[in-house]
């Protein structure tokens, strides 16, 4: 049976936290490498954040750049950064200006441009602006995370916590090393979609630990927390793949017509940062929460004699390392968690009927 | 659950859903769309350091006047926000000079004498009369103010008396501020009460003694006694120079206090005499840190893209669901118009009764949330195919599949919740906009799985679209054969 099959049916079970041994060098070398684009590139922060104005004008007299370049030179903006966007507009990005030199820029943006200057559309941050916008970002996020924290903390166990603070810096660090290798402008929407990949992230994350949780109310005495783990994520493997289909088919679309819609240029910043996020946030929660507090409660008192006494009634090897047993443990990890509950009417029966029809 | 409990649960609610929206719709309601989408003019401003609370709404009150008087403004939005900014929002203006004339600088404070007081300008009881020519046609009133003119009519603040008020003694460059506070001795009639004690510059102070001395030589109770407080061409306070002053010497003004006359709030009144003061003394005009001025072609676009992202991404969830989950996806497509229906109710209704804009962010918070939503039901769905592998049959493993997903949707819900509240309390510009969305879609996301989804689930169960061939719930269990006939060895499947 394919394995695309199998997943159909929720019958996998595949050894994620095994595999978290490789997949974990991988993020952290991800985690590097993008703290490093982050020290040699540093993020391209919008005039939202750093101050400047952004004129827009409907290029009416059909000028190029030089001409643009030569009008802004009469004012004193030669520095100004200058570009013809392929829909027919000119856009001129300076430093921050005060109120009247900001006038006179709309005033030469609309002569060069041959509109009216009501028609220009501008967007002038002051300094100060940007640094209490970002101040207040930070500010929201430092709370948050401790929120979440608490949360999860009081509603599962601090270990999960940490675990999902984990899971959730190793999200944010490679969508913004992401950023940074790529160039890609930081602006409030692409703020806003880091934190709703916050929310993602833990959402998914969640809904793992939600049912670890779960599983170890029915299992713990058969089981170790490893193969608990495992057992849960195949369980709630199709649930995070389809719930990040359905979330990125919407976000994809608005990728889509961001890029070709002009006025949407903030759509497009936006579902970039959330694409790329959402992605990242699924991939977390399976590969690095789960497998961090799988790793971090085998060595806690009670896991190793749970370890050892579910190893000794198989007639394993007690002294297993975590991890190690990525073949036998497959075989071992149980179909579904309802052991003690449902199922074991459902095996019992079974073998009786098969008895019958022979 | 049965299915009575079933189907009357169901009725509510998609009444409640459907019927609310469809109402909305049907009196014209509509989201209001914030100035990104419809075009318009923003600005923030930013006030001097350690300007108070009090004094920024005063600045807002000014500000919505002037806004007011510009017309062709649909909804100003006006607002303070962090320390000691202001936000101000204008859909739809494309005037730029005049809406930065009429927010950008501060209202101008002035001492004026006070020549009478009628109940209407004298312009319109006597058109034959000296009067001076910047009057406006219909109110008789000065306008705009020149705090020199000779002669001007300014209404009172509420707006049932005019003042004939001279030039202004001081304005308020001679000012420091002001402060309201609570005097034993110096209320009304002698009494303890509210007062505004005014902080004048030295030359200001100069100039105060000299007008209270100049006022203080008409007889006690006439008009011409009172010290009209104008602040931009409204007489905020006409407070009259106490029986006693001599005409000589005037007022000392580092002894001078305003008390607040007979009035049922004498400290909130106090206050906002208080705050004119501080906010006509203020040095310099407001700083414009932020101006943007969308044209209204370019907000349209946006909101095109938006509508036609979301409808995409729509018809390609739709599509995935319904092979995936067969009948059950489209009880999730249903769900997700009850979900959207509510989710704009509720936009329509905060954009009516609170005045909330739908911004871009707004926007892209709802297609977010389409992702959040469809999350719950496939959570539960999960839920359900799990249960049914275990061998549970499939009505059954439908309703004891719920509670779990419930409680799992739950703390999902709480945490995008939490992160919602905290960014519309903590941040600020566009990222309240989508915490705003987002946070009503996680109630009502809470609010459709346990009134839509449970009671329509079960009710699809128990109907032949529950159990039998492709499109049907058993359908999309996947792994049919094993409880449906328990006969199959278990080995067969693996």
């Amino acid at each position: 049976m394919s394995v695309l099959t199998r997943m159909y049916r929720g019958e996998t079970h595949f050894d994620f936290v095994g595999a978290a041994r490789k997949t974990l060098i991988v993020s952290a070398g991800l985690i590097v490498l993008s703290l490093l684009l982050l020290l040699i590139r540093p993020l391209n922060l919008s005039i939202d954040f750093t101050g400047g104005v952004i004129v827009t004008v409907e290029n009416q007299s059909d000028v190029d750049i030089a001409d643009v370049r030569a009008a802004l030179g009469d004012i004193g903006q030669a520095g100004a950064r200058v570009q013809l966007t392929g829909e027919g507009f000119i856009l001129i990005q300076t430093e921050a200006l005060d109120a009247a030199a900001q006038d006179e820029l709309i005033v030469v943006a609309a002569s060069v441009g041959g509109t009216d200057v009501n028609a220009v559309t501008i967007d002038a941050v002051g300094p100060t602006f940007g640094a209490e916008v970002t101040r207040a970002a930070i500010q929201a996020l430092v709370v948050f995370l401790f929120i979440v924290a608490l949360f999860i903390t009081w509603r599962f166990e601090w270990k999960m916590a940490l675990a999902a603070l984990a899971a959730l810096f190793h999200d944010l660090i490679i969508t913004a090393g992401l950023f940074a290798a790529f160039g890609f402008v930081v602006t409030p929407a692409t703020v806003i979609a880091l934190l709703t990949i916050l929310g993602y992230s833990l959402y998914d994350t969640v809904v793992v630990f939600d049912k670890v949780d779960e599983n170890v109310e029915l299992m713990h005495d058969r089981y170790t927390y490893t193969e608990i783990v495992n057992a849960s994520m195949n369980q709630v493997l199709m649930r995070s793949i389809n719930t990040s289909l359905t979330s990125l088919i919407p976000v994809g679309s608005l990728l889509l017509v961001g890029s070709f819609a002009f006025g949407a240029h903030t759509l497009r910043e936006f579902a970039l940062a959330l694409f790329i996020g959402i992605a990242i946030g699924t991939y977390s929660s399976i590969f690095v929460a789960a497998p961090l507090l799988a790793f971090w409660k085998e060595r806690e008192e009670d896991w190793v004699v749970a370890r050892k006494r579910a190893m000794r009634r198989r007639g394993g090897d007690a002294s297993l390392v975590v991890g190690d047993d990525v073949r036998p443990m497959a075989e071992t990890v149980p179909a579904a968690p309802s052991v003690p509950t449902a199922s074991s009417g459902a095996a019992a029966r079974a073998p009786r009927k098969r008895k019958k029809r022979r | 659950m049965n299915r009575k409990k079933a189907l009357i649960t169901l009725l509510v609610t998609l009444a409640i859903a459907w019927g609310s929206i469809g109402a909305m719709l049907l009196a014209g309601w509509a989201p209001k769309l914030g100035l990104d989408l419809q075009g318009g003019f923003a600005v923030v401003l930013v006030g001097p350091e350690g300007t108070d609370t009090d004094t920024l709404d005063t600045a807002v009150e000014i500000m919505r006047r002037r806004i007011e008087e510009l017309g062709s403004v649909q909804e100003p939005e006006i607002s303070v926000q962090g320390e000691r900014s202001i936000v101000v929002q204008l859909p739809g203006v494309d005037d730029r000079e005049r809406a930065l004339q009429a927010v950008g600088t501060t209202g101008e404070l002035s001492f004026r004498p006070v020549l009478g007081l009628v109940p209407q300008s004298p312009a319109l009881t006597d058109p034959e009369g000296d009067h001076p020519d910047n009057l406006d046609p219909v109110t008789g009133l000065s306008h705009p103010d020149d705090v020199n003119a000779a002669i001007a009519y300014l209404p009172s603040e509420d707006g049932f008396s005019v003042y004939v008020v001279g030039p202004a003694f001081l304005t308020g460059s001679d000012m420091k501020g002001g402060r309201a506070q609570f005097s034993g001795t110096g209320g009304h009639g002698g009494a303890g009460g509210w007062v505004v004690v005014p902080e004048f510059t030295d030359e200001g102070g100069e100039k105060f003694r000299l007008a209270t001395g100049e006022l203080a030589s008409y007889p006690v109770g006439s008009p011409q006694r009172q010290l009209a407080i104008v602040v931009d061409g409204v007489v905020g306070s006409a407070p009259e120079v106490a029986a006693g002053v001599s005409p000589d010497e005037g007022l000392d003004p580092n002894q001078v206090v305003i008390t607040i006359g007979s009035s049922e709030e004498p400290q909130a009144e106090s206050e906002d005499l208080a705050a004119i003061l501080n906010y006509g003394a203020l040095p310099t005009t407001f700083e414009r840190e932020r101006v943007e001025s969308v044209s209204a072609s370019l907000g349209s676009d946006s909101l095109k893209a938006g509508l036609i992202a979301g409808l995409i991404g729509l018809a390609l969830v739709t599509i995935y669901m319904i092979i995936y989950y067969r009948v059950l996806g489209v009880i999730a497509m249903v769900g997700l118009t009850v979900f959207g229906s509510l989710l704009i109710g509720a936009i329509i209704l905060l954009g009516e009764f609170q005045g909330t804009t739908l911004t871009l962010a707004g926007v892209t918070g709802i297609i977010v949330s389409i992702g959040i939503t469809l999350d719950s039901y496939i959570v539960y769905f999960e839920r359900v195919k799990e249960e049914f592998h275990t061998g549970r049959p499939l009505r059954p493993s439908i309703d004891h599949a719920y509670p779990g997903a419930f409680s799992t949707i739950l703390k999902g819900d709480t945490v995008t919740f939490l992160a919602a509240i905290l960014l519309y309390l903590l941040a600020i510009g566009p990222v309240k906009g989508f915490a705003l969305t987002l946070g009503i879609a996680t109630l009502v996301d809470v609010f459709v799985s346990y009134f839509y989804t449970r009671p329509g689930t079960w009710l699809v169960a128990h109907s032949p679209l529950g159990d039998g061939g492709w499109f049907t719930i058993r359908g999309a269990m996947g792994r049919s054969s094993r409880s449906a006939t328990p006969t199959e060895p278990v080995e067969v499947s693996s």
